[in-house]
């Protein structure tokens, strides 16, 4: 009885209700996106210094990540099945390093020469995505070398030209062997984009002297601010010669940004919350106030107090959720929007790369659960409590004082 | 001008200090050092030299044929072993490049891989450039002296762009030749020693034939040069020290 008592007072009065509801709607909606166009930059931040260079994760011979020293080294033979057979592993990267003389003509330039698996490395990092000339190394490529902006001007080399790479490989001996530029990236973090070569794996592990050898597994997850915890997660799975590292552990900078950053969030984050939850407030609270009388007279025909409250409950909790319902479709979709198409900001801001991150020119949103469930569930317990009060007063009152109110 | 006023200076000193036995007899200081760091060079020569590198993961033997021209022109090639054979470095004044025959191609060492080890030893490209010009670079005073050898200190002139931050040398005063040249950085910390052995005297000049290169943060670390053959003043002409006697394979 309460039930259609509730829901027929919903549709009883529908320009306060539409009132209601848009008022909820508009706030819910909007707060998603904000706290979407959050994430997104957080998440630039984050993405150009791990998923451009480092990994989420990065598994390598204990101490390798300290000093880089070319011989620790392990066996790409090491017992890492467990690897694949997680879903909150998005791809695997396994990896050879050193640093060496290219060298163009009457040019030379020292570089970080990372050898890769191409497309197991494209599943770790973007930066086939930030190709500037030329293309990426293919899979079956042997002898290309795709390098940094700043190392190809300073070398004078574009797509089609011949880098000799000179070494010192692990046996002492000097190993030197000729690459042809495949392409040119730039990420906009000038240490990568002036000193970073990206060549084969079997290439570089041949002039090393280290066939089947790698200095480290690097590792994306569908989780990188969980990156910790799933460290922890694989860390008791590993060899005792092999160690784990999150970004946070390889960026401490990083780690720090992303702390205050966070910080910072909260802050405006919960001024968004109350600055929405007081709107919704306000308006539950006076359509439920305008009713005084109507309870009043409820009252005198009989309805006990506790049934009112109940009435009032079931009323709210029906527009809360419709509202939510709708807000939430709306918000998810501005939010998709800003995520597929973003706002362009380049033309008045330049990228700032600040603790191994860049910054960059753009709004954009990321879809986050948590963004979403969060301020729905907020809200709907901000309305529940904005008709609780009017509902409960009203209850209390005498049925002869609640009618004469006006 | 100079010159004058310094060989004036000079004289003076000398028949000072010729009251003083055992000081008579010593050269000056730079000169001394100049002697020292151009022992093997000479006005010209050619040399077959075997280079032993050992580091904690892996030790190696080269054997090498070089050729100089006074302080700034030199060629070195590598004779064995076959993997390495005919990479060679060619100095002429403060230019480094290197020939890799693998790949055929002439590589410049850039000013920021100066420091860099040389063919894998424990020698720098830095060293082939500057050693020639210590006597320039360095101021130097007498530490200590016995009956036997001289300890001679050795301090960056203010402007001089110096790799090491002192450098103490022993020289015997027999013959003229260092027993050894400690190495300090900029903290002042010792961080290489080089050792020299072997006194043999070749033509009318008395030489060490054994050079050991200690990098002292790295105890088990060691380079060793020793000269299988040595012959000064040779007939050679500067334009033998070009880019196209470089790339020459034997």
């Amino acid at each position: 009885m309460l039930y259609r008592l509730a829901l027929r007072n919903i549709w009883r009065n529908r320009r306060r209700t539409l009132l209601t509801l848009s008022a909820m709607i508009v706030s819910s909606a909007l707060l998603i996106l904000c706290l979407g166009v959050f994430s997104g930059m957080l998440r630039d931040l984050l993405a150009t210094a791990t998923e451009q260079y480092y990994g989420h994760l990065v598994i390598s011979a204990r101490g390798y990540q300290d000093d880089r020293d070319l011989f620790r080294y392990f066996s790409d033979r090491e017992s890492l099945s467990f690897l694949s057979h997680t879903d909150v592993i998005l791809g695997t990267s396994p990896r050879l390093r050193n640093f060496g003389l290219l060298s163009h003509r009457q040019d030379s330039a020292p570089a970080e020469v990372l050898g890769i698996l191409p497309e197991r490395e494209k599943k770790v990092t973007g930066l086939q995505d930030a190709l500037v000339a030329g293309t990426y190394l293919s899979a079956n490529d042997h002898d290309g070398v795709v390098l940094g902006s700043g190392l190809a001007r300073r070398l004078g080399v574009a797509p089609g030209a011949q880098l000799v790479f000179v070494t010192q490989a692990a046996d002492g001996s000097i190993g030197n062997d000729l690459l042809t530029v495949r392409g040119v990236f730039r990420t906009g973090d000038a240490g990568h984009d002036n000193s970073l070569a990206l060549v084969p794996l079997i290439w570089l592990q041949n002039i090393l002297t280290l066939p089947g050898q790698l200095h480290e597994i690097a590792v994306r997850t569908n989780q990188p601010l969980n990156a910790a915890v799933l460290a922890e997660r694989f860390r008791k799975r590993l060899p005792d010669s092999l160690e784990i590292l999150d970004w946070g552990q390889m960026l401490p900078e990083m780690r720090e940004v992303v702390a205050s950053y966070d910080v910072s969030r909260m802050i405006i984050v919960t001024i968004l919350y109350i600055a929405t939850g007081l709107g919704i407030l306000n308006t539950f609270f006076m359509s439920v106030m305008e009713r005084t009388r109507e309870f009043g007279v409820l009252k005198a025909l009989g309805m006990k107090p506790g049934q009112i409250r109940w009435m009032v409950f079931l009323e709210t909790l029906f527009m809360g959720c419709l509202a939510l319902v709708c807000g939430v479709v709306v918000g998810v979709a501005l939010s998709l929007y800003m995520a597929r198409f973003g706002i362009d900001l380049s033309g008045t801001l330049t990228p700032i790369t600040y603790a191994g991150g860049t910054i960059l020119p753009r709004l954009y949103a990321v879809i986050e659960p948590a963004n979403i469930i969060i301020p729905a569930a907020c809200l709907l317990f901000v309305s529940l409590l904005a008709g609780f009060f009017p509902a409960r007063r009203a209850a209390r009152m005498q049925p002869i004082d609640a009618i004469r109110e006006d | 001008m100079m010159p004058k006023v310094i060989c004036c200076f000079a004289v003076i000193l000398v028949v000072l200090s010729s009251h003083l036995p055992l000081r008579a007899e010593m050269p000056e200081l730079s000169e001394l050092i100049r002697r020292v760091e151009q022992q093997y060079s000479g006005q010209s020569s050619i040399a077959t030299v075997t280079m032993t590198v050992v580091t904690g993961h892996w030790e190696r033997h080269l054997t090498m044929e070089s050729w100089s021209l006074g302080r700034e022109r030199f060629l070195i090639r590598i004779l064995a072993p076959a993997k390495e054979k005919g990479v060679a470095t060619l100095k002429v004044e403060n230019e480094v490049w290197n020939f890799l025959p693998r790949v055929d191609r002439v590589i410049r060492i850039p000013p920021s891989m100066m420091g860099g080890a040389w063919m894998g030893s424990h020698i720098t490209n830095d060293d082939l450039v500057k050693a020639n010009h210590i006597d320039q670079d360095y101021l130097f005073t007498l530490l200590d002296e016995d009956t036997t050898e001289w300890t001679i200190l050795g301090q960056p002139k203010p402007d001089a762009p110096v790799v090491w931050g002192k450098i103490i040398y022993v020289v015997l005063k027999d013959h003229l030749i260092p027993r050894q040249i400690d190495y300090f950085d900029e903290e002042d910390v010792l961080v290489r020693r080089i050792l020299f052995s072997d006194v043999q005297t070749i033509g009318d000049r008395t030489v060490p034939l054994k050079m050991t290169v200690l990098p002292l943060e790295k105890p088990e670390e060691r380079t060793v040069m020793h000269y299988q053959a040595l012959e000064f003043d040779v007939d050679l002409k500067s334009d033998f020290f070009s880019l196209a006697q470089l790339k020459r394979r034997h």
